[in-house]
């Protein structure tokens, strides 16, 4: 009998420690944060040629490139210094200047990079007030020479994004308000440029008015071929009816493309995206329900100068409207809150554990109302088919930052830049 | 004797009101409640200065407190005042006074 009880309780106690075992030894990485660059001003996007190459903006100040020899200014905005060349028509304003950034897939043949920007080159008749066509944010296209030194031959190949002229009686009211802009290329060499509403009440929902959309284009900035907008919209179209998208990331294993959008107080966005549909943004007045809003735009709206339940606010104007008919509607909403959304990525690599294939998504941190400021990088574990998360968690950076570019490396980090000047770069171990 | 004391009172009054009027404020104090009341959140540390949202590190106590008693009034003063005004509002003359000690202080040489 004393036997079999000892023999029992050490069965127990092996199986325990397997159980433990196998119950805490899972392959979540062990991440090291490390700081590549400071000093910048307001650094925005990132884009890796290779190891030694990486291209970024500086919203008011121009695109750079570091090297292993050093950061080398390329070229600048208006005003800024110690760039060979600048476009003097390029400016910044409020949250809007030199913003997105992606290196052509062909790189290595036609050496051509892409950014995007505000600039008052393509204005013509418009701009005259908040409620005129102000085609104000662009893409352009550059060479960038063999020594990686300076840029040349310019080609504005997208010129009619809309931009915000002038201040609006809205809590964030003023000029430059909510332009998107960030650019990536997909696997198949399409290049897709993300939108804001500009604080434009009938942005999102038009047909023709370059704001609020996703546009999927070739590198000459014409539609590509497969958008499937509904009928009478702009070609470029891929998507419309967003608020303010500063995230786009493409699934690595899978045809799924995602955005993060950034909330009006409420509700901050993950959306699978889908051929031609609708993000179901409107802030437009005397619509769904509401009435007259101040300067013709809802998307603060109701109580637009107190802090108030999310939720109510949701329900005045929401995110994702099921009015619609072609809604896209959230792979998730960030709990009802906006802590501000600001970029996207995937994690590649094995070195990565079981984080491999997540999506990682910076909030910049915003604390109105009584929502927690909240900025961080969240990490976002999927279900198959895009439309529900598992889980999120936070990655433990070990302090918080307005997380506002992310980008993966050739190397198998992550960078993150932040709008403190500064970029990490983000290793799993 | 009722004039003598309603004179003293009336000393130790004023006395107390000009001292809360000439609070100097207690930068460290200010350094916490810069970071409690997330101020930081949109200026960024010290006031630095973030995407859109101004310097405010640096500047004179002047300057700084009556752009906050401003806002706290309700009144506008250029774009995105509607922000700084929900904030301002909760801000007591104290508060005031320790936040512009505190940045007045920074240096971003």
């Amino acid at each position: 009998m004393r036997n079999k009880i000892k023999w029992l309780s050490k069965s127990l106690i092996v199986g325990l420690s397997a159980l433990s075992v196998s119950a805490f030894a899972d392959d979540t990485p062990k991440i090291k944060v490390e700081q590549v660059h400071k000093d910048l001003k307001n650094p925005w996007d990132m884009a890796f040629l290779d190891n030694d190459t990486m291209f970024f903006t500086e919203k008011c100040d121009g695109l750079s490139v570091a090297t292993k020899d050093g950061v080398n200014k390329l070229y600048g905005m208006k005003g800024s210094k110690g760039y060979p060349s600048a476009g003097e028509d390029l400016f910044c304003e409020g949250q809007a200047g030199m913003l997105g950034l992606a290196i052509d897939p062909n790189f290595k043949k036609n050496r051509m990079i892409y950014v995007a920007s505000t600039s008052n080159k393509h204005h013509g008749d418009g701009c005259k007030d908040n409620k005129d066509v102000c085609n104000g944010n662009i893409v352009m296209k550059f060479k960038v020479s063999e020594d990686f030194k300076s840029v040349s031959e310019r080609n504005d190949i997208i010129t009619d994004i809309q931009y915000k002229p002038f201040e609006s009686d809205h809590p964030f009211g003023g000029p430059g308000a909510h332009n998107g802009a960030r650019l990536r290329f997909d696997k198949q060499g399409a290049l897709w440029v993300t939108g804001g509403d500009r604080h434009k009440g009938d942005c999102p929902q038009s047909p023709t008015l370059i704001c609020g959309k996703v546009l999927r284009v070739d590198t000459d900035g014409n539609a590509w071929k497969g958008n499937k907008p509904p009928k009478g919209f702009d070609k470029r179209i891929y998507t419309y009816g967003h608020r303010s998208v500063q995230g786009i990331a493409f699934h690595p294993k899978k045809n799924q493309v995602f955005t993060a959008e950034h909330g009006p107080w409420h509700n901050d966005e993950i959306t699978l995206l889908q051929n031609g549909k609708n993000g179901g943004w409107d802030p437009a007045p005397n619509v769904g329900g509401r009435g007259d809003c101040p300067d013709d735009y809802c998307g603060y709206m109701p109580n637009q100068k107190e802090g108030m339940d999310p939720a109510v606010r949701g329900a005045f104007t929401p995110m994702s409207d099921t009015r619609f008919k072609d809604l896209m509607y959230p792979t998730w909403n960030n709990m009802g809150l906006s802590q501000g959304t600001g970029s996207a990525a995937f994690l590649t690599g094995k070195q990565w554990g079981k984080w491999e294939n997540r999506l990682v998504v910076g909030v910049m941190g915003i604390a109105f109302g009584d929502t927690p400021a909240g900025a961080r990088i969240d990490v976002i574990d999927l279900t198959d088919d895009g439309k529900a998360i598992r889980g999120v968690i936070t990655m433990p950076m070990g302090f918080s930052e307005r997380f506002r570019g992310l980008t993966m490396g050739p190397d198998g980090a992550l960078y993150a830049a932040v709008d403190e000047g500064k970029i990490y770069k983000i290793t799993a171990e | 004797m009722i004039n003598k004391s309603f004179f003293v009172l009336k000393l130790i009054t004023l006395s107390c009101a000009l001292s809360l009027s000439s609070y100097a404020g207690d930068a460290a104090i200010g350094e916490k409640k810069f970071k409690e009341k997330n101020c930081v959140t949109c200026h960024g540390p010290k006031g630095m200065g973030l995407a859109s949202y101004p310097r405010i590190g640096g500047k004179e106590i002047s300057y700084l407190t009556k752009r906050l008693e401003t806002y706290r009034a309700g009144k506008k003063v250029g774009s995105n005042s509607d922000l700084m005004i929900m904030n301002a509002k909760k801000l007591s003359d104290e508060d005031i006074a320790d936040l512009t000690a505190y940045l007045s202080e920074q240096n971003f040489d």
